[in-house]
């Protein structure tokens, strides 16, 4: 690593970890934008790396928020009761010990079970592909959303309140900011190291030609369910941290949210440069701070300036920031020759 | 690698930018914050609710404003539209507190979004006064800073239930041969006021004969109403905010569903007589509020002449949505100026002491913050005008029971 991109890291660590201190009232906002790297990062990983658009990666994430809010839950109080009590109260009480155990124990759970339903999921559907795929997939986080809205153990169309934050910490929403960085510097680190692997070049591969690189001796569904279940592991933390930065899980709007979340993480993936390691990064920062100021300025038609927006990036920029820096500027950011110094 | 740097670099700044110019606190001013649902699926009581707001404030600012100790205040509010989505709700009641640094928040439209947000306004001891969150688990959370003028979700049908009963006979039944469809939306008001009709529903006796969860953005109930048909309940109800009542009214005409009694809430915000004219015809309508109760206050007057005042300015009939909105801003002023600050904790005990009557109805607060002084009543469409049914203190007219059937009419 050279000592130029060593600064840029460090740079970015140093200001992820004074952000909350630099602008204490932005913090939810700060705290919302690591995530959404998170999910813009792990899109990319299927979507742009390996060439397989999904729309149903919200799946993942919403697993994983249900995931984390019934565990935190369960290991103090009956799950079907405090539900039925429609959330918390003041019969249902967490304390400091409770709580932390609840995110060391409810994280994990919900990455591991947003992993195993990719694997599921993915050996059933990635033996599809293109336009196939991505209509699958849709109709994925479709049914997904209608399960949860059904299933009355977790507050069906009611929706669920995770558990309420003991009164000890008085600012609980620093704790999310953290959870937060750590797990998008995390996701970036992990998907960075992946992409200088061989498991990188395979999945590269698999965009470019999938037959030729089965022809070559690849087990390529293998290779693509490995590749959807690393996505589902971030996104089910993601989402287990996302539910309680809420504070309110509603199945559809919040949980299984297809029509925002899964489509702003593609969203998010194009416009920073789809296929590239910054491009989601990028993508992420400029969609969160355009849709914040669309919102504050714009009351009534945030939505049509986001569809305008959408719109002027697909036809103008369709390789994204990233992509079309790299047009503008080969020599200083286009791809090298020793990009791939770790693949041998 | 610089030009990256150089632009997240602009990012931050761009987001600090954000932060320091919406800030704003004139000294004669106070900023009451509210997001509310602009678009979505619940704009049009979204829309209801804003009206409602800003009738009242500016009412209120045209007498003069509000008096806080030795001060003058004029009222203002700070709008955000939250889309109809709960997490959009939640963030925007935070960005209100953080970085608008608006100290009060009036409600925003459905129990859904009014969920999501108190916990936010609870955190940060910011008092919440909410005319539209009428959900029976919101006052069980033991929730400190938030306080309702509505009455809780249990109560909107529970009249319609107590007049079958009571009528029972002019079906030509007892009350516990009686059976009942219920088609409410998947949300968490209408599944809340499910809950008290089944329990109002089981007390008497009657049987549920289909018990339906519709989707949100309710659009279609033919599968509900072709059931409806085959088993002939005595008393149909549905409940899915505006969209839900719409639906029902325009499929119930269109499939020729004979039902003996109708009962339903959001008639009035849905515009059902100006809609569909005839078809809305007996039905029963839930209401926390009508232009013809005998209340009154000192700014609007009495009912009568907020209504009049409402569609002056807004060209139609005031839905009680915006009756109970106009009541929470006057709630918070009441506040004020008892509190005789704008110290949080101490318009916060002042909301906890409120005991007024306005043209809405009398306001008081039990403690967990819900207003325990008004109850509801049930409309009967008759002519094309909602008249007031039940209960008995306040009917304007006897109810048409059963629904002359499609064929009689």
């Amino acid at each position: 690593m050279n000592p130029q991109k060593m600064f840029l890291y460090g740079a970015i660590v140093l200001a992820g970890l004074a952000g909350p201190f630099i602008f204490p009232n932005n913090q939810v906002q700060m705290t919302e934008l690591w995530l959404f790297i998170v999910f813009a990062l792990t899109w990319d990983l299927v979507g742009g790396q390996m060439g397989y658009n999904s729309f149903g990666n919200v799946v993942f994430f919403g697993i994983g928020m249900y995931a984390c809010a019934v565990v935190q839950i369960g290991l103090v109080y009956d799950v079907g009761e405090y539900t039925a009590a429609k959330g918390g109260g003041t019969a249902f009480i967490f304390d400091l010990a409770q709580y932390i155990w609840g995110f060391a124990i409810g994280l994990p759970v919900a990455a591991m079970l947003a992993a195993l339903a990719a694997c599921v999921l993915g050996s059933l559907v990635l033996g599809m592909r293109g336009h196939y795929f991505a209509i699958c997939t849709l109709g994925l986080g479709i049914a997904a959303g209608e399960i949860a809205a059904g299933w009355d153990w977790i507050g069906a169309g009611s929706g669920m309140t995770p558990a309420p934050p003991p009164h000890d910490i008085d600012n609980v929403n620093r704790l999310f900011y953290y959870m937060a960085f750590a797990l998008a510097v995390a996701t970036f680190a992990t998907i960075a190291w992946l992409l200088r692997t061989r498991f990188g070049l395979a999945i590269n591969a698999i965009r470019d030609d999938e037959d030729k690189a089965e022809a070559m001796g690849m087990f390529t569904t293998r290779i693509k369910v490995t590749a959807w279940v690393i996505a589902a592991t971030f996104l089910g933390a993601a989402g287990g941290i996302y539910g309680n930065l809420k504070r309110f899980i509603d199945p559809l709007d919040t949980a299984f949210s297809g029509a925002t979340i899964g489509v702003w993480m593609v969203l998010m993936a194009i416009l920073g440069g789809k296929g590239t390691l910054w491009g989601p990064v990028i993508g992420a920062i400029v969609f969160q701070v355009t849709k914040e100021l669309f919102w504050t300025y714009l009351l009534g038609w945030q939505r049509v300036a986001l569809g305008v927006l959408i719109v002027v990036i697909v036809v103008f920029f369709p390789e994204g920031i990233v992509g079309r820096v790299r047009q503008m500027f080969p020599e200083r950011f286009g791809p090298r020759a020793d990009a791939r110094e770790g693949a041998e | 690698m610089f030009r990256v740097m150089k632009f997240a670099a602009a990012a931050v700044i761009a987001t600090g930018a954000m932060a320091g110019t919406q800030a704003f606190a004139a000294d004669d001013v106070i900023t009451l914050g509210a997001a509310v649902s602009l678009s979505g699926k619940y704009s049009t009581n979204g829309e209801h609710t804003q009206r409602g707001y800003d009738l009242a404030v500016q009412v209120i600012n045209e007498r003069g404003g509000v008096q806080v100790g030795d001060t003058t205040y004029m009222l203002e509010i700070k709008y955000y539209d939250d889309e109809s989505t709960a997490t959009r709700g939640a963030e925007l009641a935070e960005r209100l507190i953080q970085q608008d640094g608006v100290n009060f928040l009036l409600g925003p439209y459905s129990s859904g979004l009014t969920k999501a947000i108190a916990p936010v306004t609870e955190q940060h001891g910011v008092p919440m006064v909410e005319g539209n969150g009428a959900s029976r688990s919101l006052f069980t959370s033991g929730y400190r800073y938030l306080f309702a003028v509505l009455s809780t979700s249990e109560q909107y049908l529970a009249s319609a239930i107590d007049l079958a009963a009571e009528r029972a006979a002019d079906l030509g039944k007892a009350p516990n041969e009686l059976t009942v469809a219920l088609a409410f939306e998947n949300d968490p008001f209408s599944q809340d006021v499910r809950a008290g009709v089944v329990e109002d529903a089981q007390r008497h006796g009657m049987q549920i004969v289909i018990d339906d969860k519709l989707p949100k953005e309710l659009n279609d109930m033919a599968t509900t109403l072709t059931r409806v048909r085959a088993l002939q309940p005595d008393l149909l109800v549905v409940s899915g905010h505006a969209r839900g009542a719409a639906t029902a009214i325009r499929q119930i005409q269109e499939m020729r569903v004979d039902v003996p009694m109708l009962a339903m809430t959001h008639c009035d915000s849905a515009k059902i007589i100006k809609e569909f004219g005839d078809a809305a015809e007996y039905t029963l309508c839930a209401s926390q509020w009508a232009p013809t109760l005998t209340y009154q206050d000192d700014l609007f007057g009495s009912a009568a002449d907020y209504a009049a005042l409402f569609e002056k300015t807004y060209d139609y009939a005031p839905p009680y949505q915006a009756a109970e909105s106009s009541a929470a801003v006057m709630t918070f002023v009441d506040a004020f100026q008892r509190a005789g600050t704008l110290d949080r904790a101490a318009v916060r005990d002042a909301l906890a002491a409120t005991d007024m009557q306005t043209f809405y109805g009398n306001i008081r607060f039990d403690e967990t913050g819900k207003n325990i002084a008004k109850p509801m009543v049930l409309y009967q469409v008759q002519n094309g005008a909602y008249v007031v049914v039940a209960p008995s203190e306040w009917a304007a007219a006897d109810p048409v029971l059963p629904r002359p059937g499609w064929a009689d009419r």
